[in-house]
């Protein structure tokens, strides 16, 4: 009886790692995780996957601030009747200016807190596979597959280019600076 | 005999790392003098905003008709600084702009820092400080609320939105470089940078969410920071006084923002980069750039100034015009030829791409723009209040000693936090400049061109 096992491959540059995630979809294992330095539309692409509900969540803290400006404005405008120079007490012109303010204020605060809901983090724990180096210069796939299958992932992302691959949890790396207490 | 051509060097991710996270090593004696003499500067502010506080605005030099001065014009002129900041990180982000990414962060920290600075002086110029609240709508129990048709309250939110965006997005294009600080850190540093990176790990899970985060952030900032300083200008523009009522108000702020706002850029990252070794990151070709910005809004400075005066002379109001003789050639005519020597003429130097990188001209340059914004900003607003409509009503303002200090005191205070940030935070975007790594490798290939 096989059971399931980690395998962890460092690429040097993007293009090997893209590489390595095509081949991989291409044999259809598709139960990995990629780790990167930078954002990249082509590992991106490469994945496969769904775009961010980021979007949606934004769209939704903009509506609630331009809704909640509204209630702001005309509510209290109403509650306190200013009447000055002959202007209407629910004013549109100047009500816009706090709408707009809020459906930013808003929208970025959305932004924000769905990217935290989406991304997991805070993440508490490290992934499996996680290097040090995954922050700094070297791209990183984890796959997880049968024990069985394990010796063909590894030979398809040796063939792409991976510097290293590896069953082991990750060794970190030597530091480049040493950023000690003063 | 030409000399032999240096090698053209192309940095890796790591040499990128290695550069930015030098900076944050144990600062040595030289910078914690620096620091303290900066919070020395603050503490004396702060002494001589506590004894306004306790004896009252009579310490000022705001007198009838002059009743705002240089704490208002301290706000607009750290205001203006701000939007530098949002323009380089989201505006050319979204242009992706590729000189932006090894200076956008510097812009970034400074546009935080400058809102803070700017918005302490509405609390200090209110004399009654503690009931800042009042500007805001909030449950009371004479159902008293705040009048949604007068600029000052649009200011509120906008100053405040602007503050909270601008710290959020800093925030966010933080989390990948503080991990990649945190890899490095040891003892507390450690544990400040793990927090601060919120178990950031570089996955695709994480990246895909975080560059859609970031893109609307930067889509969110951008009418942002066109509104906060348009609504800046309405404080002045939606009065009837001279010289204050003008429709073009709002353009005119906002690049006059931008062309301050960038010079302090240049005037912050020129002593940054020889200071901390950073020039292998920061290269002649971001400074050109940087310049090529300043240059042209100083062109559209100079002619919203050209603009400003045809309309009040083709609109033949005689109580402006004198409002604009007396800016011109009234007590405070000086300033105003020092703001256009400052703004208008200096700033046409840079025509010359020798100038634009060559950075101690430059940074002298930076200076006198800083300078010469001050002085616009002054010149517009208490100018202005100064020869009002009834010359019966007119008087001359002088700032005490009180308002001398406080503004020393922000200054110092803008500057010692934002040393602190640049110690102990990456001041420079790693993750940006990996990305762009081809076009830093170019760009020093460019450098090195120029010099040979």
């Amino acid at each position: 009886m096989s059971g399931t096992v980690e395998i962890i491959a460092t690429f040097a540059g993007e293009e090997q790692c893209v590489g390595g995630i095509e081949a991989l979809r291409a044999a259809r294992a598709e139960d990995f995780h990629v780790f990167a330095p930078i954002p990249s539309e082509h590992i991106e692409k490469a994945i496969g996957r769904r775009r961010s509900p980021v979007r949606a969540f934004v769209l939704i803290g903009g509506i609630l601030g331009v809704l909640t400006g509204l209630a702001i404005t005309i509510g209290t405008s109403r509650e306190w009747n200013m009447v000055a120079g002959g202007k209407p007490i629910i004013s549109w012109p100047p009500f816009i200016i706090i709408c707009f303010e809020l459906m930013i204020l808003f929208g970025g605060i959305a932004a924000v807190l769905s990217f935290l809901l989406s991304a997991q983090v805070p993440a508490f724990e490290s992934l499996p596979g996680y290097s040090s180096r995954f922050c700094g210069d070297r791209f990183g796939v984890a796959v997880r597959c049968e024990e069985t299958e394990a010796q063909k992932i590894e030979s398809i992302l040796g063939v792409a280019g991976a510097e290293e691959v590896r069953r082991a949890q990750a060794q970190p790396s030597a530091a480049i600076v040493d950023l000690r207490d003063g | 005999m030409a000399a032999a051509a240096p090698e053209i060097a192309a940095p890796t991710f790591s040499d990128v790392d290695r550069s930015v996270l030098r900076v944050m090593q144990a600062p040595g004696v030289l910078y914690w003098v620096w620091i303290a003499f900066c919070f020395t500067l603050v503490a004396i502010g702060a002494g001589f905003w506590t004894r306004q506080i306790y004896t009252g605005m009579g310490v000022t030099g705001l007198r009838q008709p002059v009743m705002w001065a240089v704490y208002i014009t301290n706000f607009v002129f750290w205001v203006g600084i701000a939007h530098s900041g949002t323009l380089i990180s989201a505006i050319l982000f979204l242009f992706r702009t590729r000189w932006r990414t090894a200076v956008y962060r510097a812009a970034e920290t400074m546009t935080l820092f400058a809102v803070l600075t700017a918005g302490l002086f509405p609390l200090i110029h209110l004399g009654r400080t503690w009931f800042f609240y009042w500007l805001l709508p909030y449950p009371n129990e004479r159902y008293l609320q705040p009048n949604f048709r007068s600029p000052l309250v649009w200011d509120a939110f906008a100053v405040s939105t602007y503050l909270t965006i601008s710290a959020l997005f800093l925030f966010m294009g933080l989390v990948p470089d503080v991990a990649s600080a945190r890899e490095q850190a040891h003892g507390w540093r450690r544990a400040f940078y793990a927090i601060l990176a919120l178990g950031w790990q570089g996955t695709d899970r994480q990246w895909r969410h975080y560059s859609m985060a970031y893109l609307l952030m930067a889509g969110l900032a951008t009418p942002l920071v066109i509104s906060v300083h348009s609504v800046v200008s309405w404080d002045f523009a939606m009065a009837q006084l001279p010289g204050w009522h003008s429709t073009i108000f709002a353009p005119y702020f906002v690049a006059g923002a931008i062309f301050s706002g960038v010079a302090m850029v240049i005037t912050l990252l020129v002593p940054m980069r020889k200071l901390w070794g950073l020039e292998d990151l920061l290269t002649p070709w971001h400074f050109d750039n940087l310049a090529k910005v300043v240059l042209l809004t100083s062109l559209v400075v100079t002619y919203s100034y050209a603009t400003e005066s045809f309309m009040v002379w083709y609109a033949g109001d005689p109580v402006e015009q004198m409002t604009f003789h007396m800016r011109y050639f009234g007590p405070w005519g000086w300033m105003f030829w020092m703001m256009v020597l400052c703004n208008c003429v200096i700033p046409l130097l840079l025509f010359s791409p020798r100038i634009r990188i060559n950075l101690a001209v430059l940074w002298i340059i930076s200076i006198f723009v800083n300078i010469g914004m001050w002085t616009e900003r002054f010149v517009i607003i208490a100018g202005s209040q100064s020869t009002n409509f009834e010359p019966s009503q007119w008087a001359f303002y002088r700032p005490s000693i009180t308002e001398i200090m406080i503004t020393a005191g922000s200054f110092a205070w803008f500057l010692g936090l934002f040393s602190l940030f640049a110690r102990f935070l990456p001041i420079i975007s790693m993750t940006e400049l990996k990305e762009g790594i081809t076009w830093l490798r170019q760009a020093l290939r460019k450098d090195y061109a120029k010099a040979a």
